[in-house]
């Protein structure tokens, strides 16, 4: 199998500012690859890159096989840009069906069919648009021609809750059909329940790939134990990936770095009334990285 | 006709209509003063010109024959006006087919779309081209008719030769914001760069022409090439037209691997 997507050293520079640095990355067919960084961390850098709307100053990317330079490749990619601007007195639909035309069509009713789950309006003028409909419209036309790769960036900003729930239906579909996935972010969150992997760039620079299972096995998970009768804390001490172990009579309260099989096992030689264990909150381990990152960059220029 | 030229053509058809509805007013209005002024020759004769200072007449084209058909259809339609206004037409359009939705971003899609940067550009010239056509045709038969209306006496041939060096004129300085705006993506440089070289080539030819330390630069004058061979006048002046024509399609040829080589939007 050969990757969807795949860069070596891409590097871009604008003027002497830096976009991205030193991209290898390698997205798999049927992959929902997450793609996680603050505002300017060169998120939107890489994927105008892989676009060809911008050029690379050194490094090279290609997409689905081909060279990025090459536009026929574009018919198979669906795009969502970050900064989707939509104007003039045009209405939606017939925007849509150029765009469709131009990529060599869409079958019957898919742009209708589309619009109805996302609840879009396509009777109205572009200019006219609010910005969550902005954003249907943009949805809409990056899934309408069923491309091989969907490339998104930040796609759900401006959608309400509900909205987002069918948005992250609709990857899942694409995923299930075979095909593949590369949605920026700026909050795990959001691609947290629909991703297979999930790159994390920072200043420039890819910090971390890291498959979500992995991270999730990884991840710090609070949780609380409530007994049948006081238990004394010691049992509790310097269990491994346990630690802010609080005893308080019949409760107790830790944090677990990973699994959490050594406190389960300390448990259960008491009788163990309630358990509570929150969601792993990935958010900090996507913190550790940056503080991580920035620690190293700290050590280094000094 | 390719999808993008449909496209762009729809997106221009308001201000398309609108320019030609301007400038058919602008004919009427102005061709129509010529039957109240023709027998008036207190105001057209050329004793009444002559009064004139020689460098205003210069920049007018002379105002010879004032009183004539020809020459009112000159100094009024052909030498300043006409052009001027039609150019700001050519201007505007050709600055929307990169520099305008660049800057407001809508440009990015239409990028990824699997249409390569050169066919982007000529197919958006072409609607531009098109469009300016549509706009010179309509103009050309409504000028055509009011002159005749107004009892000009300009054989058609005429008209039609001097309208299709304005046609030409504002083909090559609508290129020429499309090509500035695809070289740079910047509307405000595009019409800057049209604006000095309009307006500078047009002083160069009319008051410089007698100056002998700026008369070589009517060479480089794309106005020179639509006024020195007096086409209403003397017929088609063709090696003028086809510097014109030469001009827009050498522009275009720089243009498009400028285009191709740049980053968008950036």
């Amino acid at each position: 199998m050969t990757a969807v997507v795949e860069t070596e050293g891409l590097t871009k520079f604008y003027g002497t500012r830096r976009g991205l640095e030193d991209l290898t990355l390698e997205i798999r067919p049927g992959e929902v690859f997450g793609y996680l960084g603050p505002n300017g961390a060169g998120k939107t850098t890489t994927i105008r890159l892989l676009l060809d709307v911008i050029r690379p100053t050194s490094g090279r990317a290609t997409v689905l096989g081909a060279d990025t330079r090459d536009p026929r490749v574009r018919a198979r990619i669906g795009y969502l840009p970050g900064e989707l601007a939509l104007e003039g007195r045009e209405r939606a639909r017939d925007y849509l069906q150029f765009l469709a035309d131009v990529r060599g069509g869409v079958s019957r009713g898919k742009i209708d069919a589309l619009a109805e789950r996302l609840d879009a309006d396509l009777s109205a003028r572009m200019g006219e648009l609010s910005k969550g409909n902005k954003q249907k419209v943009g949805l809409i036309q990056a899934f309408m021609h069923e491309p091989e790769l969907l490339i998104l960036d930040e796609p759900t900003s401006g959608l309400d809750p509900l909205v987002q729930q069918e948005f992250l239906a609709m990857v899942r579909e694409v995923r299930t059909s075979g095909r593949t996935i590369l949605m920026s972010s700026h909050v795990l969150a959001e691609v947290e329940h629909v991703a297979d992997r999930v790159g994390i760039v920072r200043a420039g620079r890819l910090v971390a790939v890291e498959d979500i299972a992995a991270l999730r096995e990884r991840a710090v998970r609070h949780v609380e134990l409530h007994f049948d009768a006081p238990v004394p804390a010691e049992s509790f001490q310097g269990l491994p990936g346990v630690r802010d172990v609080v005893v308080q009579g019949a409760s107790l309260r830790c944090t677990i770095d990973g699994r959490p099989d050594a406190l389960i096992k300390a448990a259960a030689r008491y009788t163990v009334v309630h358990m509570v264990s929150a969601e792993p909150d990935l958010e900090e381990i996507f913190l550790t990285y940056y503080s991580e990152e920035e620690a190293r960059h700290a050590h280094a220029g000094a | 006709m390719p999808t993008l030229v449909r496209k762009s053509l729809r997106e221009y058809r308001r201000a398309l209509v609108g320019w030609t509805i301007g400038l058919c007013a602008f004919l009427a209005m102005y061709i129509s003063f010529y039957g109240g002024m023709r027998d008036n020759t207190e105001t057209l004769s050329a004793q009444a010109i002559a009064k004139y200072p020689g460098a205003f007449r210069d920049l007018l084209g002379g105002l010879s024959d004032l009183a004539s058909g020809r020459g009112y259809l000159q100094a009024v339609v052909y030498q300043l006006l006409g052009p001027l206004l039609f150019t700001m037409c050519a201007a505007i359009l050709g600055n929307r087919a990169v520099a305008v939705p660049e800057e407001s971003k809508t440009l990015e899609l239409t990028l990824t779309l699997p249409i390569g940067r050169r066919r982007l550009l000529l197919e958006r010239w072409a609607a531009l081209a098109l469009g300016l056509l549509g706009v010179a045709l309509v103009t050309l038969l409504f000028a055509a008719g009011a002159a005749s209306a107004a009892h000009m006496d300009v054989p058609f041939g005429d008209i039609l030769a001097a309208h299709t060096g304005l046609f030409l004129l504002v083909l090559f300085f609508g290129t020429l914001t499309l090509c500035v705006g695809a070289a740079l993506g910047r509307k405000q440089v595009a019409l800057a760069v049209v604006g000095v070289w309009g307006v500078a080539g047009y002083i160069v030819e009319t008051m410089g022409r007698n100056l002998d330390a700026i008369a070589w630069l009517r060479w480089i004058s794309p106005v020179h090439y639509y006024l020195d061979g007096r086409p209403l006048y003397q017929g088609w002046p063709y090696g003028d037209y086809l510097v014109l024509l030469g001009a827009t399609a050498v522009l275009l040829l720089t243009a498009l691997p400028a285009f191709e080589r740049r980053d968008v939007g950036v």
